[in-house]
């Protein structure tokens, strides 16, 4: 096991370099972030200027070997726009973001999970449609829209819980939700559909005819095996929400890693964005290095094979 | 018994003077203001730091400039310094500082601050958007004494006072010399100290900013809010729910949520004169475009015939904009026959497609012709990505085969550059609303300008015809005129050449729009041509002071 750790580590340091690499040079051809600091009628003189004091002057393979050579030293740089060390900026946002995806995630899961067996259980039941419904509808919903018609309902009309921005628990309820929402719906259905290709196999059978009762059955048999592809997706979500819940942060207002990632585009704040998309990388790599654990964790078979 | 009746008729007596001495309650400072935004630009709280217009939004409550706004006609007025003079020989201003200024920290604020903020502004460190013009115009600075400061400038600059306005730009805002050099900019960073109505507080970045009145008079004006929260709130539908949930007392919007507003009984306020959405035909003097159409000025004007602006005001802009004048000029701006273009533009700006076809035959396209349009939207007016889809309708009626493509607007930004993919393309733009039009023209026509309309005589270029030539040596004219009527003569031609050309034409004057919740906020008026509020919050009532109408 540990020997597979090290090997997906040193996997990771080459993906960082080559994702240093591709969004260091990607992000230069998209244009100057001097062209957007200055007003409108600035001066050739101006701009000269700026892209001097922002050190963008030096021919661009000059740019890379400084950065790298600092980046090694872990000094990411400062933001062109925000002018602080981009390394400070991330951890200021990053646990805002880790406060809402847990939060949405743990929803996800404690009606998912209950849903999804139900369903299987009673296949073309009542229940079975109803979360259907649901989640065709949680996949369809727009998450913008759906965070707008929960504040018009919930803050506007009945005057419940606040619009938006961080604060108390209430400030939690609405994009939790907003957030949530998808992730039921694709939790569910997984669970489902894993659920009742185990609820048909042989070894589900066995365990029945062994007179075992059928809470043990689905607890124990089914549901931890209908959980390995739900581990994958679960990876892949989180990973996606820790770095891409721009929607809910923006509705909400909510100062994110996805609402600073978008802003470092739309700025062309390269330090920025290349500290942003390293650190965002490293932050998917763990979470991937931690769902293939998990995956030994929960199928023994996957550590035997290895 | 006796005693105890004295005892209260003094307590009584006590009681009614205290009543009498305390100022009424309507007057003392409580509350907290919170507004909601769009954006906090880079949000930093050091002048040197930021470069674009929202640090009107967030840096001018805490930090005066040494000129300041004309409040009611919009324009430059009074600032730190109360007055200004140009020396006789053109090449200096002295200002003379308001006396009784003081920085948050009690120091006095004197002309030493004045030469301090200059000088920090001009150095390598600053951002400030207009630091390197100010390199360039500022030979020196002199302190005469504790009230008075002279600038030498290189050569006569005549808008210089207009320049260290925020009505105009940023480069005029004052910094404590005595604190940042005590304490270091690193630490000024994190807790500037201004010498504004409003006391930093803390700054969380890209989510607040929040502020403490001053408990003494102002000259801007003392606040009637004890506390302010600036917030950035990115989705506008969010800022409206702030506003009416009274979670946020004031909410910058665009001409979308007007009619939500309105619906919601919140009070709208709509700031006269903030923008121009105006179209460019870019490279038209160049040889390899003389047989482009848009070269013909014939087609040029036809294109702006074609255009019905008042359908625009009022079904995309939701009735909340007005007929423009020439490009970049407003109601406040300076040396400007305002009367003489309001005039021009009735006639002009007409919508007149019958004429636009007659100019396009003469012209020799009868049937139209292919125009590239490049189309975007500068940040804070997202509307404009709509007034450009408008106008490219409008054109296609008159015959035109309009190429459209969408830029976002940093794309755009680098397109200007090359201009290559620009070449004989109509594109959308926008001039803010600036009381001195001068540094618009010279920026956009001028012929080593970054846009270059008129002609082209940057790196080795040589293409600058008598129309180029004659501007430039007019436009340096303009800057350098001391004589008023000399000044006011050469602006009006300056004006009257760019709106003869056709090739920069305003499509509507745009106003900034702000959502209100009347039970929080009570009547005030804002600054006309100036969107953001930063000027304004210490004028602002609360509802108990002053209702709206």
């Amino acid at each position: 096991m540990r020997r597979y750790i090290l090997q997906r580590l040193w996997q990771g340091v080459i993906l960082l370099v080559l994702v240093t690499t591709i969004v260091f040079f990607l992000g230069r051809l998209t244009g100057n972030p001097a062209d957007l600091m200055l007003p409108e009628d600035a001066t050739e003189e101006d701009r000269q200027a700026l892209i001097e004091t922002l050190g963008l002057d030096a021919p661009i393979h000059e740019q890379f070997i400084i950065f790298i050579s600092n980046a090694v030293r872990g000094d990411l740089g400062d933001s062109h726009r925000y002018r602080t060390p981009v390394v400070e900026i991330f951890f200021s946002r990053l646990p805002n973001t880790l406060m809402i995806v847990p939060a949405a995630m743990i929803l996800a899961i404690l009606m998912a999970v209950p849903l999804g067996i139900l369903s299987a259980l009673r296949r073309g039941g009542l229940i079975d449609k109803f979360s259907g419904t649901i989640a065709v509808l949680g996949i369809a919903t727009p998450n913008f829209w759906l965070g707008m018609v929960l504040i018009y309902v919930f803050s506007v009309q009945l005057g419940w819980l606040p619009s938006a921005r961080m604060g108390g628990f209430e400030h939690y309820v609405l994009p939790t939700i907003t957030l949530g929402t998808f992730l039921v719906a694709g939790f569910m259905r997984l669970i489902r559909s894993s659920m009742l290709d185990i609820l048909d196999s042989e070894f589900v059978k066995l365990a029945r005819i062994k007179g075992m009762s059928e809470t043990t059955v689905v607890w124990k048999h089914c549901l931890r095996n209908a959980l390995i592809p739900v581990l994958t997706l679960w990876g892949v979500f989180m990973g996606g929400l820790v770095t891409g819940a721009i929607v809910t942060e923006t509705v909400f207002a909510w100062p994110g890693i996805g609402r600073l990632t978008y802003e470092a585009v739309i700025f062309r704040d390269y330090p920025l964005l290349q500290a942003v998309i390293l650190m965002d990388a490293l932050l998917i790599l763990l979470i991937n290095l931690m769902v293939d654990i998990l995956y030994a964790y929960i199928d023994p078979r996957i550590r035997l094979a290895e | 018994m006796k005693h105890r009746g004295l005892i209260l008729g003094g307590l009584f007596s006590i009681l009614l003077t205290f009543i009498f001495l305390m100022p009424p309650a309507a007057a003392a400072q409580k509350g907290t203001l919170v507004v909601a935004l769009d954006s906090l630009g880079g949000q930093n709280m050091d002048p040197i730091l930021e470069g674009r217009a929202s640090h009107a939004h967030f840096q001018a409550p805490m930090y005066d400039s040494l000129v300041g706004f004309n409040f009611e006609k919009g324009g430059i007025g009074p600032g730190v310094a109360e007055r200004w003079e140009l020396a006789k020989d053109g090449l200096s201003w002295t200002f003379f500082i308001r006396k009784g200024q003081k920085w948050h920290n009690g120091d006095p604020l004197t002309a030493h601050d004045v030469k301090f903020s200059l000088e920090r502004t001009m150095s390598k460190e600053s951002v400030a958007s207009r630091s390197a013009a100010l390199r360039r115009n500022v030979k020196n600075i002199e302190v005469i004494d504790d009230h008075t400061v002279r600038i030498n400038t290189n050569g006569v600059q005549v808008h210089f006072p207009a320049s260290m306005s925020r009505a105009v730009f940023q480069e005029g805002q004052m910094m404590p010399k005595k604190y940042i050099e005590k304490v270091g900019a690193a630490e000024f960073r994190k807790n500037p100290i201004g010498s504004g109505p409003w006391k930093f507080v803390k700054s969380v970045p890209g989510d607040r900013v929040e502020y403490e009145a001053v408990d003494y008079p102002h000259w801007r004006g003392k606040p009637s809010f004890k506390r302010m929260h600036i917030l950035l709130v990115p989705e506008e539908s969010t800022r409206v729910a702030m506003v009416r949930t009274g979670e946020a007392a004031i909410a910058s919007i665009s001409p979308e949520a007007i009619k939500e507003v309105e619906a919601a009984k919140l009070k709208m306020i709509s700031v006269p004169a903030t923008m121009q959405a105006v179209y460019y035909l870019w490279g038209t003097y160049r040889p390899d475009q003389k047989d482009n159409p848009v070269a013909d000025i014939r087609v040029r004007q036809a294109l702006s015939l074609a255009i019905d602006r008042q359908q625009i005001i009022d079904h995309v802009m939701n009735g909340k904009a007005s007929l423009p004048m020439p490009f970049a000029t407003f109601g406040y701006s300076v040396d400007t026959d305002t009367e003489r273009w309001r005039e021009w533009t009735r006639k002009a700006f007409r919508y007149d497609p019958k004429r636009a076809k007659e100019l396009l035959t003469e012209a020799g396209y009868p049937n139209g012709f292919d125009l590239k349009f490049a189309n975007t939207a500068l940040p804070g007016t997202p509307y404009m990505v709509q007034i450009g889809l408008t106008v490219a309708d409008f054109w296609s009626k008159i015959g035109v085969n309009i190429k459209y493509k969408h830029y976002e607007w940093g794309a755009f930004r680098a397109l200007r550059r090359g201009q290559k993919e620009l070449k004989g393309a109509a594109s959308m733009y926008r001039t803010a609303g600036r009381p001195i039009a001068v540094a618009r023209y010279t920026s956009g026509f001028m012929s080593k300008s970054l846009s270059h309309l008129f002609g082209n005589t940057k790196k080795g270029m040589n293409l600058c015809d008598e129309l180029c030539q004659s501007f430039d040596k007019l436009s340096l004219e303009v800057v350098q005129a001391r004589d008023p009527g000399v000044r006011a003569e050469r602006t009006n031609r300056m004006i009257e050449m760019v709106a003869n050309s056709w090739v920069a034409v305003p499509i509507i004057e745009g106003m900034g729009y702000w959502a209100i919740n009347p039970k929080i906020v009570g009547a005030f008026n804002p600054i006309p041509g100036r969107h953001e509020f930063g000027d304004v919050f210490e004028r602002m009532p609360r509802a108990d002071q002053k209702a709206w109408r």
